[in-house]
């Protein structure tokens, strides 16, 4: 149950400050830009310019640092285990030997290169759903998709199931414990047994979960239906996106440091 | 004594920013073969005070005891505990997962490794408690019935555990009046006729009031009012409007009756103890 308790992935934290209430198109594309030149950086001075901005925008932000930080836990795994793959697999020079085991200066070098990449990539995008409402950030999507309607991209559509999505996460994690607890009370044991009877014992929790969510999928579709939602054709918006000074600047400042951090160092 | 509570208190989110204390200083204790109702605004604890009691949620500071066991030492055998306290969630009937209700009300009884007899004993002993014809309905699917058969199988299935204790979150909210007068009913009769130990929780006082012969009252995670209900309704009756939650229509009828001057006693519970009382009171009796 602690779990899921834990997942902050989409979780909004309300402040004011310059990264909240810049433009969320001109936040999408910095971010964009920064995962573009992650891949482009090769030398450690890079990275270094780059974390360097990826914190700074932390700080302005006012968003505490734990939660930022705090989406780095569940791939934590991932980066580990890369660095160990990297520092252990890459043949080169040798600097440290113990048994068949050997650390080379290649590997340790690409493990951390791979390792500040992955990262700086979390650190950027949680930075960008912890510093956006969840109603701008689609509201911004649809907005940069719509560029790519003349190919047949539906932006509305794929910015109103982003919406509804991201609404639900929060009610049906809520609704797993629930549920989850529930079972417990009636002799279900989540904690004990092999992999399969762990899985096997999922069943009383996903089939309510799904049953649940299908139920309520179905009200949401009338509820719209009866607020006479019809696609995104001739709909307008309660709030017009409009890019300020702020967002020009803050777009051509972090331009001109992804461009430095990947060509010139 | 069954259950004894010492000075729990219960944050959720400890150490985040969005900390809630839910829980402030609770102390309790519930014996055997109690009728317990525990009333109290949406949101003022309830909910969370029931988990605490078999081992869904441990307090973040205080002890509780079933039947002298204290349920936060180490080793302590959870299971064991939910056997003994049934807990029977809101909306229960969301639980529901299996194919057959047979299945259904099977599960506890099959989680705790019973033979194939004993299982089909204690579902039919299930089944009757809850007032479901066993040959009608085993073999139904539990997605095919109605809210209210729905709401008495997801109880038929935590009894079906045979607990010592059972503890029923709102078990009539979303329910027609007649759904809820049978639920209650079903639920007084396994009181009297098993002498189950009861708390019902909920916020509405209507029905529930008349039902149980203890009342607590919860406000903002505090207990501030325990007794029976015809006490609290006499003793403190403003009190209650105070927190909001409010009287049963009769006793607010009694009350008024006592504000104009007539000498009534206020801690009625039904209409039929009220028509009594008035009828007392009147100096010519009506002929009906």
């Amino acid at each position: 149950m602690r779990i899921l308790r834990n997942i902050s992935f989409g979780q909004y934290i309300p402040r004011d400050s310059l990264i909240h209430n810049l433009d969320p198109r001109i936040k999408i594309l910095s971010c964009l830009a920064i995962i573009v030149s992650l891949f482009l950086i090769t030398k450690y001075s890079g990275y270094l310019i780059l974390g360097s901005f990826v914190l700074f925008s932390i700080i302005i932000s006012k968003v505490h640092p734990k939660f930022v930080f705090r989406g780095l836990r569940p791939i934590l795994f991932i980066i580990i285990f890369t660095l160990i793959i990297h520092i252990f697999m890459t043949e080169g020079k040798v600097i440290y030997q113990l048994g068949f085991l050997k650390i080379t200066q290649e590997g340790l070098v690409k493990g951390l290169l791979i390792s500040f990449r992955l990262f700086i990539l979390i650190l950027a995008t949680s930075l960008l759903t912890l510093a956006t409402s969840p109603i701008s950030l689609t509201d911004g999507i649809e907005r940069l998709l719509a560029i790519f309607k003349f190919i047949g991209v539906p932006a509305h559509e794929i910015a109103m199931m982003m919406t509804i999505a991201l609404r639900f996460i929060p009610t049906l994690l809520e609704e797993t414990e629930k549920i989850m607890k529930a079972q417990i009370s009636r002799g279900a044991d989540f904690e004990s047994g092999n992999i399969f009877n762990r899985a096997k014992n999922l069943i009383p929790i996903l089939i309510p979960l799904f049953v649940n969510a299908f139920r309520r999928a179905d009200e949401l579709a009338i509820a719209m239906e009866a607020k006479c939602y019809r696609g995104g054709e001739g709909r307008t918006h309660y709030r017009e996106l409009k890019i300020k000074k702020a967002d020009i600047l803050t777009f051509a400042f972090t331009i001109i440091v992804t461009v430095m951090a990947s060509i010139m160092f | 004594m069954f259950i004894h509570i010492e000075n729990i208190c219960f944050t959720y989110s400890l150490g985040m920013p969005f900390e809630t204390e839910v829980l402030k200083d609770i102390n309790l204790e519930i014996d055997k073969g109690e009728f317990i109702g525990l009333i109290g605004h949406t949101g003022c604890g309830k909910t969370t005070l029931i988990q605490h009691f078999n081992g869904l949620l441990n307090p973040t500071s205080g002890k509780i005891y079933v039947e002298g066991v204290d349920l936060n030492k180490k080793g302590v055998n959870l299971k064991l505990i939910r056997q003994k306290i049934g807990l029977v969630f809101q909306y229960p009937e969301n639980q529901l997962f299996e194919e057959t209700i047979y299945q259904e009300v099977a599960f506890g009884p099959k989680k705790l490794g019973l033979s194939e007899e004993k299982i089909e004993k204690r579902v039919r002993e299930a089944l009757k408690m809850v007032d479901l014809d066993y040959n009608l309905y085993v073999e139904r699917s539990p997605f095919s019935l109605s809210g209210g058969e729905m709401r008495r199988v997801a109880l038929a299935s935590i009894l079906s555990i045979r607990p010592k204790m059972l503890i029923l979150d709102e078990p009539t909210a979303n329910l027609d009046p007649q759904g809820r007068d049978n639920i209650l009913s079903e639920i007084k009769k396994i009181h009297y006729n098993f002498g189950m130990t009861v708390i019902l929780v909920s916020h509405n006082m209507e029905k529930v009031a008349e039902t149980v012969k203890r009342l607590l009252v919860m406000h903002r995670g505090e207990i501030i009012m325990d007794g029976t209900p015809q006490e609290i309704f006499e003793k403190h009756a403003n009190d209650l409007m105070k927190v909001g939650l409010g009287l049963p229509q009769v006793t607010e009828c009694m009350h008024k009756l006592k504000a104009k001057g007539k000498e009534v006693y206020t801690g009625v519970l039904t209409v039929d103890d009220a028509e009594k009382e008035v009828l007392k009171k009147m100096k010519k009796p009506l002929k009906r």
